[in-house]
């Protein structure tokens, strides 16, 4: 039973965040599977390169492979912004996934990524993002000249569209930010993760669930190095793949609602919801976005008739 | 203490050295001239970030550009410091040993570090070289530079990268030039004492 | 190529560390003799086509948003030396502090204190101190080595007082929250500036020669008044640049940019401007961060390095591996960080370590915001501890000519002694922290 590969995989999340312990569990199941054949070790983000480099490194043989948020990669081709984030499109992870797995998703990652040197093996999700906010936001009309941290990709050109004030700092100034009150609300990630790391301590108006954004994380390996796999290990880790994407999303949901509950019973924090009619309308305003991105690149264009063709075909617009 | 309560002229502005290393020869001269672009920089970085806060917080109108405009104008400063201060001999040495061997062997140090300088310069070159290939070109070979992927989604990182192959290049050069030059001049009599200045 | 992966990790980490040493004592610039070290490691262990690892490091290192302060306190500082402004201060700070043994010293600690809560990052407040507050010493009679210590101890404190980049690239790694970071590190930052004043009033009252005699006779008012007014203007900056952090009009790295601004500003009301004065400035800024990025670059690119050869299981293994007391588990962590403080930059340290310490600190049932505050304050030891002390080398980057970096080193043991008791108070201590 020898050891037949060896995959050194950068996350994009931190050694202490509840996600990576869930790559790490997944890294050690495939263990496990493989009888010891394939050994996947899990490293944290930027430990080799920075995490909008990882692409690079495992084109170039540095890395093997990356789980992590393909909109760091919208730089290189908007067409990654628009099929990672397709901001209005999900409601919940299934959505996202069920596209990716049969609806042509996974055809157009391997089409944008092989050409890279890449394989795309599948999707993950940390689920529906909540907002950050120090100010009660309660529908679309609130948003206007909110001062907000978004980061790179399409969500902030939807709040901008929908007439919020981006700010582009970096996610090491968000904290701070919110404080001291430089900026009202940022686009972070999901509120167990904010709650643990105090943001709702002084942004105490967050909206959850969220309503803007579900970013999708790939998990990619070296194309040449997943030619080289016998299709018993190809198909071994791309079972594992949709598990972790079952155990992700079930657990981090889990975490929500428990730090939700610890923050209703606490008090200090008030957390809104918005109706399905502000959320359609926020939609509505997010879809208006696809087709300004898909005007950018071929890539992004075709990731656009697939998308709004199988949402047509879904009856979901 | 006698000096201190009286108000003494102001001491003329120490103006920062602007002759280059004799040993970096015309290429030293060269990336000396260019720095004061560089230098500006960081001015212009200032006052983009001055901006920025006054349209956020008088016009609440944030700009999408600001931050990453100055990021990117403080990285091609901070590359570009790097040879100039390789060109100035300005980086940082701990000459505990440098100190001790006499100048015989303080010449042959310089040629070798000069040497292992320019070698591992080139290696960095040459993977600056492999970098641009996927930042700056898409994968069917057209030139695409690699933008930030924002709102305002500026070619930042392509051109950052090829600036730092550009950087790398001249580097390598400069320590060629300054081997040789190490090589051609007499060893350098009275000991320096303290870091090289 | 030569077969660097036969060595195995163990072996592997003690040649790196050989070799770094041993490069550093040959004269060769800091900055390439890491570069150097992670090409090597990285050809000899993975082979030609893993050298863009480096390249696409640097790259990284260079463009991040958090580094853009450095430049702003640097051209702060070198603005001010060509004013009057710093001299102005000083003698006004005498009002003050002359009656007292050792008192510019002392407000020498204080102006840092201040200087640490309008930065989160370290390195422009040693070059502005050590512009502005050493001469200054060195002229009224003070020390050398007490001068030189009191830089650059006082100038590291960016980190420990808050806004800390350290603490929040710590709250990022271990999921905790960067205000109860920040709010545990008041008090322990305040400590050990408490050490740093306690350790120059003993010296200067003790010694012989280390401080200039106290102030005897009395100052006129007009003269009083008029020595003054040189606080104004610097008090002018510092309100404008913390008012500008806690007042919520800027973030931690645009309020540097205001401190900029506001130097210029004052220049031209005392009429010493000129673009000659502001051409310098920005060359000699050119200069100084070009040398101090460099630095944290090679040491970036050498932890990427080490992390691709195996580097987190191998330190992990092998705190795990020390014994079964969580007390000697977090002490022999404080030994890592302290050998690991003599060979790297923050930056490197930090993406090496807390990777590994995070998750064992927690599995330890510590409390992890304490663990970040003790982390903070070893830190504060890697500034200044040789042969690799970037407090040192930014200071030498202003000094005088004749202080060498085995003078600023010396100077620095005790204020080492120092950060380190501050280290063992926190651990046995931990309720400084307030937690
Ligand atoms: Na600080
Ligand atoms: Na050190």
């Amino acid at each position: 039973n020898a050891q037949e590969f060896t995959l050194k995989i950068q996350s994009s999340d931190a050694a202490g965040v509840p996600n990576f312990e869930l790559e790490q569990e997944w890294a050690e199941r495939i263990g496990t599977m493989t009888g010891g054949r394939v050994e996947v070790e899990m490293l944290p983000v930027n430990s080799i390169v920075e995490h909008a480099e990882t692409q690079d490194a495992i084109a170039a043989g540095i890395l093997d492979g990356h789980i992590t948020d393909t909109s760091y990669f919208s730089g290189k081709d908007p067409a990654f912004g628009l099929i990672a984030n397709p901001v209005g499109a999900w409601s919940a992870p299934s959505e996202m996934l069920r596209f990716v797995e049969y609806g042509g998703g996974k055809e157009l990652m391997n089409s944008l990524l092989n050409p890279r040197g890449l394989q795309f093996i599948g999707a993950v999700t940390p689920g529906l993002e909540a907002f950050v906010s120090s100010v009660p936001l309660d529908g679309v009309a609130d948003l206007k000249g909110l001062k907000m941290r978004a980061p790179e990709g399409m969500v902030q050109q939807v709040f901008a569209a929908a007439g919020a004030a981006p700010v582009n700092i970096p996610q090491s100034e968000v904290f701070t930010s919110l404080d001291k009150k430089v900026i009202d609300a940022a686009d972070a990630t999901v509120f167990s993760t904010n709650q643990a790391m105090g943001l709702h301590d002084v942004a105490k108006h967050p909206v959850y669930p969220g309503f803007h954004s579900m970013p999708m994380l790939e998990v990619s390996i070296n194309k040449t190095k997943w030619d080289s796999m016998p299709e018993d290990l190809q198909a071994i880790l791309e079972m594992s793949v949709r598990d972790l994407a079952h155990d992700m999303e079930a657990r981090l949901a889990m975490k929500d609602m428990e730090a939700v509950a610890a923050a209703r019973k606490d008090g200090g924090v008030t957390i809104h919801n918005w109706s399905a009619e502000e959320r359609a309308k926020f939609r509505q305003i997010a879809t208006s976005q696809w087709e300004k991105v898909a005007a950018r690149s071929e890539d992004a264009q075709k990731v656009y008739d697939t998308l709004v063709d199988y949402l047509k075909s879904q009856g979901m617009i | 203490m006698s000096d201190t309560p009286q108000h003494s002229p102001l001491p003329e502005p120490e103006e920062v050295q602007e002759q280059p290393l004799a040993v970096s020869g015309l290429l030293g001269r060269a990336i000396t001239k260019t720095s004061s672009l560089f230098a500006f920089g960081f001015l212009v970085s200032m006052a983009t970030l001055i901006y920025e806060i006054l349209m956020r917080h008088v016009f609440n109108s944030p700009t999408l550009w600001a931050h990453e405009t100055t990021t990117f104008i403080c990285a091609t400063g901070f590359v570009f410091g790097g040879l100039y201060c390789a060109a100035r001999d300005k980086h940082i040495r701990v000459v505990i040993l440098y100190d001790i061997v006499g100048p015989k062997m303080r010449k042959t140090l310089d040629i070798i570090i000069s040497i292992v300088c320019m070698i591992s310069s080139g290696f960095f070159a040459w993977a600056a070289w492999l970098m641009v290939q996927r930042g700056a070109f898409t994968p069917s070979g057209d030139i695409h530079l690699e933008t930030t992927g924002s709102a305002f989604n500026a070619p930042y990182p392509g051109i950052l990268k090829v600036f730092l192959l550009l950087i790398l290049i001249v580097l390598t050069v400069q320590f060629f030039v300054q081997a040789v030059n190490y090589a051609r001049t007499a060893p350098i009599m009275p000991a320096k004492t303290g870091t090289k200045d | 190529m030569f077969e660097l992966q036969s060595l195995g990790i163990e072996y592997g980490t003690l040649a790196m560390f050989v070799l770094l040493l041993g490069f550093l004592l040959t004269g060769m610039p800091l900055a390439f003799v890491t570069l150097l070290i992670a090409l090597i490691f990285t050809l000899g262990w993975f082979g030609p086509m893993a050298v863009p690892l480096i390249t696409s490091r640097v790259y990284s290192f260079v463009s991040s948003f958090v580094f853009v302060s450095v430049p702003m306190f640097v051209l702060m500082a070198a603005i001010l030396d060509r004013s009057g402004i710093a001299r102005d201060l000083f003698d006004a700070m005498r009002l003050f502090g002359g009656r007292l043994k050792g008192g510019v010293a002392v407000q020498t600690i204080f102006v840092a204190v201040i200087l640490a809560a309008m930065s989160g990052i370290i390195g422009g407040e040693i070059v502005l101190l050590g512009l502005l507050a050493l001469p200054q010493m060195l002229r009224q009679g003070y020390d050398k080595n007490l001068a030189i210590g009191v830089v650059c101890a006082g100038g590291s404190l960016g980190t420990m007082v808050p806004p800390s980049i350290v603490l929040i690239i710590y709250g990022l790694t271990a999921n905790v929250s960067i205000g109860d970071l920040f709010t545990s590190a008041f008090i322990p930052g305040f400590m050990l500036a408490a050490f740093y004043v306690a350790y120059v009033l003993f010296r200067s009252y003790t010694g012989k020669n280390i401080a200039p005699p106290p102030q005897t006779e009395k100052i006129p008012s007009a003269e009083k008044i008029r020595l003054l007014k040189g606080l104004f203007l610097p008090i002018l900056v510092v309100f404008c640049v913390l008012g500008s952090i806690y007042g919520g009009i800027a973030s931690v790295t645009e309020a540097s940019a205001v401190g900029v601004a506001g130097v210029i500003a004052s220049t031209i009301l005392r009429r010493e401007f000129s673009l000659p004065m502001l051409k310098a400035a920005a060359l000699q800024t050119l200069s100084t961060c070009g040398m101090i990025v460099w630095i944290g670059i090679g040491a970036s690119a050498l932890v990427g390095v080490f992390n691709l050869m195996g580097g987190i299981k191998f330190v992990s293994s092998l705190i795990t591996g020390i014994s079964d007391d969580p007390t000697i588990i977090i002490l022999f962590m404080m030994l890592i960080l302290f050998v690991l403080g003599m060979f790297l930059d923050w930056v490197g340290i930090a993406l090496l370590t807390m990777p590994i310490f995070v998750p064992i600190v927690k599995d330890l049932g510590f409390d992890p915001v304490w663990f970040g505050v003790l982390f903070a304050m070893n830190m504060q030891v890697s500034f200044l501890s040789p042969p690799f002390g970037p407090a040192a080398f930014y200071l030498k980057s202003v000094a005088p000519p004749d202080i060498s970096l085995g003078d600023i080193f010396r100077s620095l043991f005790p204020f080492i002694c120092l950060q380190i008791l501050a280290v063992a108070i926190l651990i046995i201590f931990p309720g400084i922290t307030g937690r």
